[in-house]
């Protein structure tokens, strides 16, 4: 890795200002995880490295029953594990991060950054667009809030514009009435990085299933929706059929990466079995048995 | 390339120092420490065996940049105890066969200490999940989980 200038802004203004000033020659780093490794095989050389480690303001989670959930971008993966308040009200959400990549890694990398970089062999994205979550942004030409499914644009691409930084994310207020699942399918128990990820979430109108989010990730070069799937369930009872024929929607409707980990069809069908099982088990009911 | 002046405290002790910004905080451990417990393994975040704690929290030093320590304290394996009086973590790696090569062991021991500072009494699951991180290429996995487990016990009951 070749030597960089290392800047080091107190505050956010000073960041902005430092990155309108260094334009593409500069990199932004969080935890460093994911960023040092793209500088060490040079696929990254940049000038200038400007950390955001002293911006205490992004470090905080904060729950209000009217407002949601807060996280500052640059919270730790092991920090929402660990939050009281986010394993109470967004089970879902502490799951998913305690089990992310590694134990080292969830204590260095920042959910922000992980966002940010966009790999999408990670799980935040997945989980966070089928729990409704926003971003703020701010850059030069002032704030904006975005839906995340609207941020995770493609392979490696966020919505992201030159200058700007992803300062906070945003849950909407937890919904007793919703129930949720997040799965990470790994090749090997030894991989920290999933080959597809799957998270569901719905409301339990009785019986009846409504308003039903289905997220598919890692398996794709950005968070795919199922919109066919979710259409499909709207209204429906979750039996082992339902769940068959919302998973075989999925295998239609995905459009998978191919790359060394998994060809796309192994990802089609991975996503296929796992969103049968995951329906299923919302519904209460065994696949082991049927 | 300028140098960056940083300060940290690494086993009780402060150091202040310059360094690259390129530098790796395994490599300022090992080269300008000579704290060469750390081990460099993979240097890709995949194997752990380069695992410090930094504040408290294991991290593995390969992934993370001397700069970014600035301020930090850091306990490397050398910080656990000595060849005369080793940790009941050390001791333990010992009786129940927790390691073979040896070279993967510094960074089993950093997780291991940063798993029981959190969880007194953690079962196998607990124990396995947070090992993840760490690779062993002589695949003595049970003898380290074993080790552990009987540290755990141990320091539960005050020696």
């Amino acid at each position: 890795m070749r030597d960089f200038r290392f800047l080091t802004p107190p505050t956010l203004p000073e960041a902005l200002a430092m990155l309108a000033d260094l334009g593409e020659d500069a990199c932004v780093m969080a935890g460093g995880t994911a960023l040092l490794l793209g500088m060490r095989q040079r696929m990254l050389s940049p000038d200038s490295v400007v950390s955001l480690h002293r911006l205490q303001a992004l470090k905080g989670i904060t729950v209000d029953p009217t407002q949601g959930l807060t996280i500052g971008a640059l919270v730790r993966h092991a920090d929402v594990a660990r939050s009281p308040e986010v394993q109470r009200h967004y089970p879902m959400l502490a799951d998913m991060a305690q089990r992310l990549a590694n134990p080292q890694v969830r204590n260095r990398a920042t959910i922000g950054g992980n966002l940010c970089y966009a790999d999408p062999a990670t799980d935040p994205p997945t989980c966070l667009i089928a729990l409704d979550a926003e971003v703020t942004l701010v850059g030069p030409d002032g704030t904006r809030r975005l839906a995340m499914r609207d941020f995770a644009v493609d392979y490696y691409t966020t919505a992201l514009e030159p200058g700007e930084l992803l300062t906070t994310i945003h849950l909407p207020p937890p919904d007793t009435m919703r129930v949720g699942l997040y799965r990470r399918l790994l090749r090997t128990p030894a991989e920290h990085r999933p080959v597809a990820s799957i998270a569901l979430t719905l409301l339990r109108n009785g019986d009846l299933v409504s308003d039903a989010r289905l997220v598919i990730g890692a398996a794709t070069p950005a968070p795919q929706t199922m919109i066919r799937a979710q259409a499909f369930l709207e209204g429906r009872r979750l039996t082992p059929d339902t769940a068959a024929e919302a998973a075989a929607l999925v295998a239609a409707e995905i459009a998978p990466l191919s790359d060394g980990r998994g060809d796309a069809a192994f990802r089609r069908q991975i996503a296929q079995v796992n969103t049968r099982r995951m329906l299923a088990e919302l519904g209460g009911h065994d696949w082991r048995l049927e | 390339m300028t140098r960056h002046p940083i300060s940290l405290t690494v086993n009780g002790e402060v150091i202040t120092a310059e360094v690259r910004s390129a530098q790796l905080l395994s490599d300022f451990l090992r080269t300008e420490l000579a704290l060469t417990g750390t081990k460099r393994g993979c240097e890709t975040g995949t194997c752990g065996a380069c695992s410090v704690t930094m504040d408290g929290d294991v991290v593995k030093s390969c992934l993370c940049l001397a700069v970014q320590a600035d301020g930090a304290v850091i306990e490397t394996v050398e910080g656990l105890g000595t060849h005369d009086a080793p940790s009941a973590l050390q001791r333990a790696f010992m009786e129940h066969g927790g390691l073979q090569c040896g070279y993967c062991t510094p960074g089993f021991l950093m997780v291991a200490k940063d798993l029981l500072s959190r969880n007194h009494d953690p079962d196998e699951a607990e124990i396995r999940a947070a090992l993840s991180g760490n690779l062993c290429r002589c695949t003595g996995y049970q003898g380290i989980v074993d080790a552990i487990a009987a540290a755990a016990k141990e320091l539960r009951h005050g020696h």
